[in-house]
């Protein structure tokens, strides 16, 4: 079949199919990880795209279902496609691999990290979409990440702060122990006075 | 016999409140630390008191944000973390002051035993710690629930299911008080709005006029009293607390404030945790895996889901008032069998907070 007639038919195709998400993926986070993950990794709602919810295929307007529709048409990579029910990383999964690759890495989910590469860090927390979807943590939420890495990256991250830190409280410990020091002579001179009268 | 009574009780009031030492030069100026080989217990009180205050400062900091309404409370953590200019921080320094402030109550409370500090005339100190550790619990209980994520809203009605349970054990009339108690608690008959209106009560004006009243008592008779001798074969060696002692104090409060700003700035609490436990709690959603109480409840969540419920919750109430007669319980026992009962009890905490779901899984078969 040349690729005129099977983009049709691949887009009808699509349309036909029922809206089910692609819980291999999540599956094999979750064994890989050990962690708890949900659809939210990749979908608008945590529960995955079938429903009335918000972000769920029920709930969508005229304007996105056929946003939708073009977006489940976007075979090939690079579409900027965008579907009202992925998130920002679920788009960017279909944007850089294209539909009909994601349909492929489907059975073999453990592949996605090296598909998507180690560039694109959509939540900017300093660890790559790629490496936290291996690690079961969310690629759109700063505060998720994998421990270890999320510490060292942050210590590079805030390093000067730190340091200021330290010197603002080494400051205001060696003041405090001068004020301290010098109260303590000033109620000891007083007592010596007392004593000195009585 | 009644004036004998009267001034028996007269005796014990003078011994407890040593009213005649309420003096700067006495509480202050010529107050003497004991030097020996247990003295670094001295310095847990101090830091429970520090974390305490992290905890106001913070907590002071996030009520100008936080909304306490289903509608908005998840909302407005949200906003806290992701929009207000330091609330990430403020928020991250609040969650691990928390954490740390219990973690040191546990070691002042096994070490004060250790040391026998309790012993007269400080009981009214000992009973006040153990007021203040019950205050401490119910912060981190009712703290869980504010953020009104899944995690906060499921771990909640777990802990006040156990509460209901209770009253199957009860006999007659009795039975229903578990369940009025939950409910007042509660507010209705699921954990809703009335819910977090009462917790948010609790966490930010009862609890805390609870614990400067406690805490207050509680500092005051640490001053009146001094320092307990701590060891059984004192070395001699003393040290003035003012200003050498509460000097060391400040500077150690200094260290422990760099190391939890450290953490606070580089680890988000919240990444120790699965993320989908953290999404706004959704009554008709499913329930996410991992619903747990916060892990210094894992004393009593582990026990709570293997042995009996009856078990666990007759520990739990003798637990409570073995704590609170310590003082009268205990006051025959040399400082050796103090030190090997609160080695026991610290493993029994370390091993449940550690290695309690590794213990689980190997008696159900399934994580915990």
């Amino acid at each position: 079949m040349t690729p005129r007639r099977f983009l049709p038919a691949a887009i009808a195709f699509t349309l036909a199919l029922p809206a089910y998400g692609y819980p291999e993926f999540q599956q094999f986070v979750k064994k890989n990880s050990g962690r708890g993950t949900n659809c939210a990794m990749c979908h608008v709602h945590p529960d995955g795209p079938e429903g009335l919810k918000p972000g769920q295929i029920g709930s969508l307007s005229t304007e996105e279902l056929n946003q939708l529709n073009r977006a489940r048409a976007a075979f090939e990579p690079g579409q900027n496609a965008h579907n009202p029910i992925l998130n920002a990383f679920g788009d960017s999964i279909i944007n850089t691999l294209g539909k009909t690759k994601f349909l492929q890495i489907r059975l073999h989910p453990e592949e996605l990290p090296e598909a998507l590469g180690d560039t694109s860090d959509l939540d900017r927390d300093g660890i790559p979409d790629s490496k936290e979807y291996i690690a079961g943590t969310h690629p759109l939420d700063d505060s998720s990440g994998e421990p270890a890495s999320l510490f060292l990256i942050n210590l590079r991250r805030y390093a000067f702060h730190l340091v200021m830190m330290v010197v603002a409280t080494g400051a205001g410990l060696y003041g405090l122990n001068a004020m301290l020091h010098w109260f303590d002579l000033l109620m000891s001179s007083g007592r010596d006075k007392d004593a000195s009268e009585k | 016999m009644g004036s004998e009574r009267m001034n028996a009780v007269g005796a014990f009031l003078r011994d407890r409140l040593p009213l005649s030492h309420f003096s700067y030069e006495e509480m202050v100026g010529k107050k003497l630390v004991p030097v020996h080989r247990m003295s670094w217990g001295y310095y847990f009180g101090g830091l429970v008191l520090f974390f305490f205050l992290v905890q106001l400062g913070t907590g002071v900091m996030l009520l100008f944000y936080y909304q306490p309404t289903v509608s908005d409370a998840h909302a407005s953590v949200e906003y806290i973390t992701k929009h207000v200019g330091g609330g990430a921080l403020i928020r991250n320094l609040h969650a691990w002051a928390s954490s740390c402030m219990i973690f040191c109550l546990f070691v002042h409370l096994l070490t004060t035993f250790a040391m026998k500090a309790f012993e007269k005339p400080r009981e009214i100190t000992w009973i006040s710690g153990v007021i203040l550790l019950m205050v401490t619990f119910g912060f981190g209980f009712t703290g869980y629930l504010l953020p009104w994520h899944q995690i906060a809203v499921n771990a909640t009605k777990v802990g006040l299911q156990s509460i209901e349970e209770a009253g199957q054990y009860m006999p007659g009339a009795l039975a229903d008080f578990p369940r009025y108690v939950k409910e007042l608690i509660q507010g209705e008959a699921a954990v809703g709005q009335a819910t977090l209106s009462r917790f948010y009560a609790l966490h930010v004006v009862i609890l805390p006029l609870l614990t400067f009243a406690t805490l207050g008592l509680h500092v005051l008779m640490v001053q009146l009293h001094g320092m307990s001798q701590g060891v059984d074969h004192p070395t001699g060696k003393t040290e003035r607390f003012f200003p050498f002692f509460l000097l060391k104090d400040f500077s150690l409060w200094g260290l422990v404030f760099l190391a939890v700003i450290t953490l606070a700035l580089c680890l988000p609490f919240e990444s120790l945790f699965a993320y989908p436990l953290f999404e706004p709690f959704d009554p008709l959603g499913s329930t996410p895996e991992g619903i747990k109480p916060e892990w210094y409840f894992f004393f009593l969540y582990y026990p709570l889901e293997l042995l009996p419920f009856w078990v666990v919750m007759l520990a739990m109430n003798a637990g409570i008032v073995l704590l609170l007669a310590v003082p009268w319980i205990f006051r025959r026992s040399s400082r050796r069998t103090l030190s090997m009962i609160a080695a026991a009890a610290a493993l029994y905490l370390v091993t449940m907070t550690l290695f309690g779901d590794a213990i689980y899984t190997f008696f159900k078969g399934v994580p915990g």
